[in-house]
């Protein structure tokens, strides 16, 4: 039971893995690479690792994902900037 | 007890379920959000209790209320907030829209 | 075209080479012998409920101590690459009350959160990583609710400097006083399971919790900044 459910997560962290790289929205990229760390969080769990779990669920999902969002929204800045 | 618990539970995974199905339904994003947030506050907070019932004990049933209050506390500000946001940079409504309030206030609010 | 299926082929190749991981190696049945010896002994010796905890701030300390420089030389390296960023003020759309009511309630407890998880880290998952991030997130909700706020750079800067510096100083004080550098028990270990033990655990990973949740607002501040 419990090898089946990490073997969903770990087939759902690959579909979020491609979506982060094929994604043409970078937006969706950046919340699809938030999600691999979720569910990365969730394995971590299963396998009685909590203090990791803890730090990838925190950094990983949340800061990592608020960072690369203000990078791209400085990003966007400085193109419509340039363009006008 | 642990019964009662496990019906507490089952009872919040329902609303839990009801939550996603709505964000696959509804029609634009304010209802998908709204679906989305409130049947899942109701829905973890049935679920938390839930678990604090099944697993009776001071300690955890405590842990268990402090989450709930935090849930209750966060969730409706960040749905508020996203949803003022979607707003914000000019998401549609559906067309079944009747009243939209806070577009009439938008104009004021720019600093 | 050719492009690809050079790399296809590369990963065809790489697939190759890791393949006896999936096949060959079992997981092991038993610690190999540093693991054994922090397992068995590492309770007993320094006082920390948590084990993982023993291993990351003692054991291991001066990787952590590895761990926090790199934040910092990224925190360095934002603050140096954003440095000549010229961006002329936008109009922006002031936080509603809801938020802004929502965010002076909230901002206490979950800061009191990341504390406490910093402060319980020798007795339950979690320690000074994950509570300076919780505390980065407090002020990011902040800064989300007044878009004029602005945390002071020095004060930052200060705080981060001084919580690194006494980290350095606890280690070498587990050095003179105790066994070696970052030995924790240069303080009383105190009563097993109890807030006051294990040491200088609590008050290593204190300092380390501050000083990653003053890099991580540096670097949300340094990438939020908009305004001159």
């Amino acid at each position: 039971m419990i090898l089946t459910i990490i073997i969903v997560l770990g087939i759902l962290m690959l579909a979020a893995a491609f979506m982060a790289l094929y994604l043409k929205d970078l937006l969706s990229a950046i919340i699809a690479s938030g999600a691999i760390s979720l569910m990365a969080s969730v394995i971590y769990i299963i396998l009685a690792a909590p203090d990791v779990a803890m730090t990838e669920a925190a950094i990983g999902s949340g800061l990592t994902t608020i960072v690369f969002l203000y990078a791209l929204h400085l990003v966007r800045k400085k193109q419509e900037d340039k363009h006008d | 007890m642990a019964m009662a618990g496990a019906i507490i539970s089952l009872i919040g995974a329902v609303f839990l379920f009801l939550g996603a199905l709505g964000v696959l339904r509804m029609p634009d994003i304010y209802n998908r959000m709204q679906a989305g947030t409130k049947a899942t506050t109701l829905g973890s907070i049935l679920f938390l209790l839930g678990l604090g019932l099944g697993h009776f004990h001071k300690v955890c049933i405590c842990k268990t209320i402090i989450l709930v209050l935090f849930i209750i506390f966060t969730n409706p500000i960040s749905s508020h907030a996203l949803a003022r946001a979607a707003h914000y940079i000019g998401i549609r409504l559906t067309k079944k829209t009747v009243l939209d309030k806070l577009h009439e206030e938008d104009r004021e609010e720019l600093v | 075209m050719i492009k690809r299926f050079f790399s296809l082929i590369f990963v065809v190749l790489l697939a190759l080479v890791f393949l006896p991981l999936v096949t060959e190696i079992k997981p092991l049945s038993e610690l190999g012998m540093t693991s054994a010896k922090y397992a068995e002994d590492g309770a007993a010796e320094l006082g920390a409920a948590n084990l993982v905890t023993s291993v990351v701030v003692t054991y291991r300390g001066l990787d952590t101590l590895g761990e926090v420089t790199v934040l910092f030389i990224t925190t360095a390296g934002i603050g140096f690459m954003l440095r000549r960023k010229t961006i002329l003020p936008e109009k922006k759309r002031r936080a509603s009350e809801i938020l802004k009511s929502g965010t002076s309630f909230l901002l206490p407890l979950i800061i009191l959160f990341g504390v406490y998880i910093f402060v319980h880290g020798h007795l339950t998952p979690g320690g000074g990583f994950q509570g300076g991030v919780v505390i980065a997130s407090a002020i990011v909700l902040l800064m989300l609710s007044d878009i004029n706020m602005h945390p002071d750079h020095n004060i930052l800067n200060w705080l981060e400097s001084l919580s690194g510096a006494f980290y350095v100083i606890m280690g070498i004080l587990g050095l003179i006083l105790a066994g070696g550098f970052l030995d924790n028990r240069f303080l009383p270990l105190g009563e097993f399971g109890k807030i006051f033990s294990a040491g200088a655990i609590p008050v290593i990973y204190s300092l380390i919790g501050l000083k990653v949740g003053a890099e991580l607002v540096g670097i949300l501040n340094k990438l939020g900044r908009e305004d001159k």
